[in-house]
């Protein structure tokens, strides 16, 4: 359950994130004026891959000294999705850093807007935290975040050198990367006679009603109103043109009419117990969905597509420090333990969703058994960050029209 | 043993002893007798109840108001509740009413389809608990203990873990669609989970009847069963007797057992997720619950919760005036 409304909030959360006001953002960093302020001075700015962002590091804001000793004894407070880290990670961490005798202690979260409003209270002192990158500049803003000491973090050097210095955090100022994934479409050749893959526009096979009461749509307002826009051709995923806002309701309205959608965020167990035959899926939770077939049966009736140009929603997760934590220098340690290839792997082979690592080509995944042969196109190649596109943080008052779109859909009009 | 047995008395069978207004009688003399309480002692019975009510209900309620009439943080779009009344935006009710009435309004379906749900549940629950409440009162006998906590059985287990179960059941090859396959009622298995109406309705008539048996037995229990035999005694046959006393007399039962079911039904949204999770029968409930998990909707969310609680304060207050009614007329 937690683990869905995990995802679920991904885009949600991407809808509401980055809202930063030019204004505050110039007053508050000089290094910004030259990058790009979005037209309309005074208007929010949004991060985008057009217009990346570096963020103001005050300097009181608690970066750590180069070459200081992990504190002794101590407890690091992770605070992560649920279902998002393997356990045995973290127990490889207390066992590398034994002799500073480290406890690791995870908490977990549903969604962005719960661990935000935990974070508010300030009742618990957190070390790390595993945001959207549409959240950054919100916490940001918000003072929440500690400014990294590249110096602790050598393992950066082993991600896509995209992340090294990404636009959402130009500088890698305050987070590294953690998971990457796209959207697209799942499905069984059991039941399902067509090749989705090959439909001259596969997203239309959701509207199809001989698949009627077996259509799967991911329960996120950004992933099912995109996914309708991409249908139609339009490729800006954060459009505020109402004409496409309305196209997209009008769509998914007559969607739910025709083929009573499930929309849930239980993509990686509907398909495997073909509760649903065709669905709107991510890529991460497809490479899990092999876990969830029922016991005889074999996973390799699932199959995924994403464009094969890469022009489809592609996004990524994060880890950040907390200026809260009382165990700054341990948390440097864990977000490089973390970074570790050898780690990184071991983490995807239980929570499924791909770490940006370099030495991981993607054509390995296979052979390392990390993902089935017949869902080999669940990976996420570096090219796609490219061609793909992002679902960025929303004005608010484009946000709300989108969730208004959205609100037709599911209040079944 | 022998001393615990109730001593023999001329009192009719049925007749449990003396009840409460004598007592409140009785206790009324021995005040007058002499007894001394200042005013406020029997009220003050009333105050953790009150207290309770305040903490638990009121409060709440005010900061429901407070978010509905409130505003947006900026930053991260969390609802701001606004606690002066002067101050307060009318703007989520403009909004809730325009997508309810206006032009395109498209929350009204959903507020029609949750009345009829509701309504439909309701009546099975009552044509189905009926006949099992007035069975365990009338018929059951020595087993009628027996026969209530087997009815409270399904108490037992967990909403939520009722519902899963009947996800297993009412799969495409579950239980329910080999068995109607299996006698031929169905020529093929039906979707039951496919966004159906009808499930959602039953799941909810599944998930609530504990309530209405109950309420019923309880009101049934307390006919007196000397109006029973009278109604026999002087002709009427057993179909005129159940008509005519039992039928009126449970008429305060099955309000109340219409009452502790449909207010939670209305509010329901997990059933309507489990059983069908498609927007073609959205309800009430999950609008909110939707509303809640989306930043910057929890204005809507609050004004959704009162525009229901202000629809549904009419049959609310029809039930204590019939209430209210009953007891004037039970009292003359």
């Amino acid at each position: 359950m937690a683990r869905m409304s995990r995802r679920a909030f991904l885009s949600r959360s991407a809808a509401t994130a980055l809202a930063v006001s030019g204004g505050v953002l110039l007053s508050a960093c000089g290094e910004r004026d030259a990058t790009g302020v979005a037209p309309g001075a005074g208007g929010p700015q949004l991060a985008s891959p057009e217009n990346p962002v570096t963020w103001p590091v005050p300097a009181d804001a608690g970066r750590i000294a180069d070459g200081m000793a992990p504190e002794q004894g101590a407890t690091l407070r992770v605070y992560n999705w649920s279902e998002y880290i393997y356990k045995k990670v973290v127990q490889d961490f207390e066992k590398k850093y034994k002799k500073y005798d480290v406890k690791v202690q995870v908490s977990t979260y549903g969604n962005m807007d719960e661990a935000v409003a935990k974070l508010r209270a300030g009742q618990v002192a957190f070390d790390a935290l595993f945001p959207t990158y549409d959240y950054l500049g919100k916490l940001v803003q918000g003072n929440f975040l500690r400014p990294l000491n590249h110096s602790y973090i050598p393992n950066i050097e082993q991600v896509w050198p995209a992340f090294q210095n990404p636009w959402y955090d130009q500088g890698w100022n305050y987070s590294v990367p953690y998971t990457i994934y796209t959207t697209g479409i799942a499905w069984r050749v059991d039941k399902v006679k067509d090749d989705i893959a090959k439909l001259p526009n596969p997203y239309e096979a959701l509207w199809d009603t001989q698949y009627r009461g077996k259509v799967g749509i991911l329960d996120d307002y950004r992933e099912a109103i995109g996914m309708t826009l991409l249908k139609n051709g339009i490729t800006d995923l954060n459009t505020a043109n109402q004409d496409h806002l309305n196209l997209a309701r009008d769509q998914l309205v007559a969607l739910a009419k025709a083929v009573r959608p499930r929309v849930n965020t239980n993509d990686y167990i509907d398909l495997p117990e073909a509760k649903t035959w065709i669905t709107q899926a991510w890529s991460g939770d497809m490479v899990n969905a092999q876990y969830y077939m029922p016991k005889g049966q074999s996973a390799d009736v699932m199959r995924y597509w994403f464009p094969e140009d890469g022009k489809g929603p592609v996004n990524s997760d994060l880890i950040v420090l907390l200026r809260t934590g009382k165990n700054p220098v341990l948390g440097h340690l864990f977000m490089n333990h973390l970074l570790d290839h050898d780690v990184a792997v071991e983490n995807m082979s239980w929570n499924g969703y791909q770490p940006p690592q370099n030495k991981l080509n993607p054509s390995e995944l296979v052979s390392q058994e990390l993902l089935p042969k017949n869902l080999e196109t669940a990976t996420v190649l570096p090219s796609y960050f490219d061609t793909g596109y992002r679902y960025l943080e929303l004005p608010g008052e484009v946000d709300d029209r989108w969730h208004a779109a959205w609100q037709e859909f599911k209040a079944g009009a | 043993m022998a001393t615990r047995q109730a001593p023999p008395t001329d009192r009719p069978p049925g007749d449990a002893g003396p009840k409460l207004p004598h007592e409140r009688g009785a206790r009324r003399a021995s005040a007058r007798a002499g007894v001394w309480r200042p005013r406020w002692f029997w009220p003050a019975f009333a105050a953790p109840g009150m207290a309770w009510l305040v903490v638990l209900f009121l409060l709440p309620f005010y900061v429901v108001l407070s978010i509905a009439f409130g505003a947006v943080d900026p930053l991260f779009r969390t609802p701001v509740p606004v606690w002066n009344p002067v101050q307060w935006n009318p703007f989520q009710f403009q909004l809730l009413f325009d997508r309810i009435f206006g032009p395109g309004g498209f929350l009204g379906p959903a507020f029609v389809r949750t009345f009829v749900f509701v309504a439909a549940a309701s009546a099975l629950c009552l044509l189905l608990a009926y006949p099992v409440a007035y069975y365990v009162t009338r018929y059951a006998g020595r087993r009628k203990g027996l026969l209530l906590v087997v009815l409270l059985a399904p108490f037992w287990v967990s909403y939520m873990m009722r519902m899963l179960a009947w996800v297993n059941l009412l799969e495409s090859d579950g239980m329910v669609n080999r068995f109607l396959v299996g006698v031929g009622l169905l020529a093929e298995p039906f979707p039951w989970l496919a966004g159906q109406p009808v499930t959602v309705t039953l799941g909810l008539v599944y998930g609530y009847i504990p309530y209405m048996v109950l309420a019923l037995y309880a009101g049934l229990d307390r006919v007196d069963q000397r109006l029973l035999e009278a109604a026999r005694d002087l002709g009427a046959s057993r179909r005129r007797t159940f008509l005519l006393v039992t039928l009126p007399l449970s008429r305060q039962a099955i309000l109340a057992g219409l009452v502790v079911t449909a207010l939670p039904m209305f509010g329901d949204y997990f059933t309507n997720d489990l059983l069908s999770g498609s927007p073609r029968t959205s309800m009430v409930g999950n609008l909110v619950n939707d509303a809640i998990g989306s930043p910057g909707q929890g204005g809507q969310a609050a004004a959704l919760v009162l525009v229901m609680m202000v629809l549904l304060a009419v049959p609310m207050l029809a039930y204590i005036r019939a209430t209210g009614q009953a007891s004037r007329d039970a009292g003359r």
